[in-house]
């Protein structure tokens, strides 16, 4: 029977003691994950390359101090949550020095995707994730497209598992508004009727509430406006 | 019942225990907020489990292998330096002697400056019994450079120039490097810097450390240390090591070494 496969953390420390090759064998058990985790967060192949060498960086230069209080995977995708927020910010800054003040749109739209063998669906759906506003964006990826468990999305993210929960519940309410999806309830005898549009109180998910947590206020905050 | 959002993630999730599933059940009917919440986020979650993942494209790791390969064989640079000592280079024997002089020439006007013995003495206690024994440097403390920016090629000069004043100290004991002069810091910081480098487990056992440098690594903030490592307790030491440290995780961003000549 062959060996079961080497822990994450027994590679690292074989990296540490001299083992070369463990550390490729990090990249490569990791790199699709962590691929794919980019382009969900960033929506452009490009940045998406770069997130990947920037966290793959960080995790070469702080390997050394990497103690295995966490577990690596959950490291790993901090890292590279982080490293996709850094280029987020990098690129929202860029273009604004290239351009004139008359053609500033009041409100960005959101960037296409440009990996080319996405299916026009997955297309559609990671440009609305696009307009998710990124803390939220980062906790439904990990929770709904990577399917991780809501205490590692805490642990990754660094927030308690009660703002995880908020987060997802606003964050999918907001991706499905940008995908234009609309808002009636499912059950036809409702007694308050519709929503009125723009969102009277209790009414629309977007329109803010006054009962709402502080940190889950984003979404709501007129970044995906109807 | 008020609305019951903290439960609205696990009902969409299906993770909902048997009580709570019954009680947002009894509860959509009769609310149009909620039950629309429902209705958004399950289609949300269905679209994003819709994903899928794509093939990383090619060469996006490779930079990244890459930069390890350049970083282990500096790693084993350190190592192979050590094996140099051994087999006793000489052209590096002759560079290193003329760094020497020069080195023990400033070390011999600098000897009379009072600041630096104030220095040393703020540094460590034992300093003035290691100043005794020939070719031991004592260590005075944390030297603040920090609006200097060092390359590799400044590293070596590093190492060159402590194996230079090891040399020095070797045909003068009880004398004070000349680089002792730029301490000022407290022992809190000292200390500080001191388990950093520790921490990164670049040190070996029987290194001692001669001098630590709050500086910059190419735009890096980074602690510098310098230690000779001796062949056994009590004899000369005959190499030189220094090891840059980034000041923000400890980890190792670059090594030099340099053997100190004999006699």
């Amino acid at each position: 029977m062959p060996d079961p496969p080497a822990r994450d953390e027994d590679l690292v420390r074989r990296y540490l003691s001299g083992d070369r090759a463990a550390f490729a064998a990090l990249v490569e058990r990791h790199e699709r994950r962590v691929y794919n985790l980019a382009l969900r967060m960033t929506g452009r192949e490009e940045d998406a390359r770069d997130a990947t060498q920037d966290a793959f960086l960080t995790v070469l230069r702080k390997l050394s101090s990497f103690r295995g209080e966490a577990a690596f995977t959950t490291w790993l995708h901090r890292v590279t949550v982080n490293a996709c927020y850094d280029l987020l910010r990098k690129r929202q800054r860029a273009p604004l020095l290239e351009r004139g003040e008359d053609d500033l749109p009041a409100l960005e739209p959101p960037p296409a995707p440009d990996h080319a063998d996405a299916s026009s669906l997955s297309m559609d759906v990671q440009r609305a994730l696009m307009q998710v506003p990124e803390d939220f964006r980062a906790v439904m990826i990990l929770h709904d497209v990577h399917d991780l468990r809501q205490e590692e999305v805490a642990a990754i993210v660094g927030v308690p598992i009660g703002t995880v929960k908020s987060r997802l519940h606003r964050g999918r309410i907001a991706l499905a508004r940008a995908m234009g999806i609309e808002q009636q309830g499912r059950f036809s005898e409702d007694p308050e009727g519709p929503p009125a549009p723009g969102g009277s109180p209790g009414g629309a998910p977007g329109a803010s509430r006054s009962g709402e947590r502080a940190d889950a206020a984003g979404p709501s905050e007129g970044t995906v406006s109807p | 019942m008020s609305h019951p959002e903290d439960l609205l993630a696990d009902y969409v999730g299906g993770t909902l225990d048997e009580r709570e599933r019954a009680a947002v059940d009894a509860h959509l009917p009769g609310c149009a907020r909620c039950s629309a919440e429902v209705r958004q986020a399950e289609a949300a979650r269905a679209a994003l489990s819709e994903l899928e993942d794509v093939p990383v494209p090619f060469g996006v790791t490779g930079p990244v292998l890459a930069e390890a390969g350049r970083r282990f064989e500096r790693r084993r640079g350190v190592a192979w330096g050590r094996f140099q000592w051994a087999a006793g280079l000489a052209a590096a024997a002759a560079f290193v002697l003329v760094v020497a002089l020069n080195v023990g020439g400033e070390d011999a006007q600098n000897a009379a400056a009072p600041e630096r013995t104030t220095a040393v003495a703020g540094g460590t206690g034992a300093a003035g019994a290691e100043a005794a024994t020939p070719g031991v440097i004592p260590f005075a403390g944390l030297e603040r450079q920090t609006d200097v920016n060092y390359d590799e090629a400044g590293i070596r000069a590093v190492a060159s120039e402590a194996a230079g004043a090891v040399v020095a100290a070797e045909d003068a004991p009880g004398t004070q490097a000349a680089f002792a002069s730029t301490v000022q810091d407290s022992k809190e910081r000292t200390s500080l810097a001191r388990e950093c480098v520790d921490q990164s487990g670049v040190r070996g056992p029987d290194d001692v450390l001669i001098r630590l440098i709050e500086a910059q690594f190419e735009g890096t903030p980074a602690f510098i240390g310098v230690y000779s490592e001796g062949p056994g307790a009590g004899q000369t030491p005959d190499h030189i090591v220094v090891f840059v440290i980034a000041k923000d995780d400890c980890s190792i961003l670059s090594t030099a070494s340099q053997r100190i000549p004999s006699g």
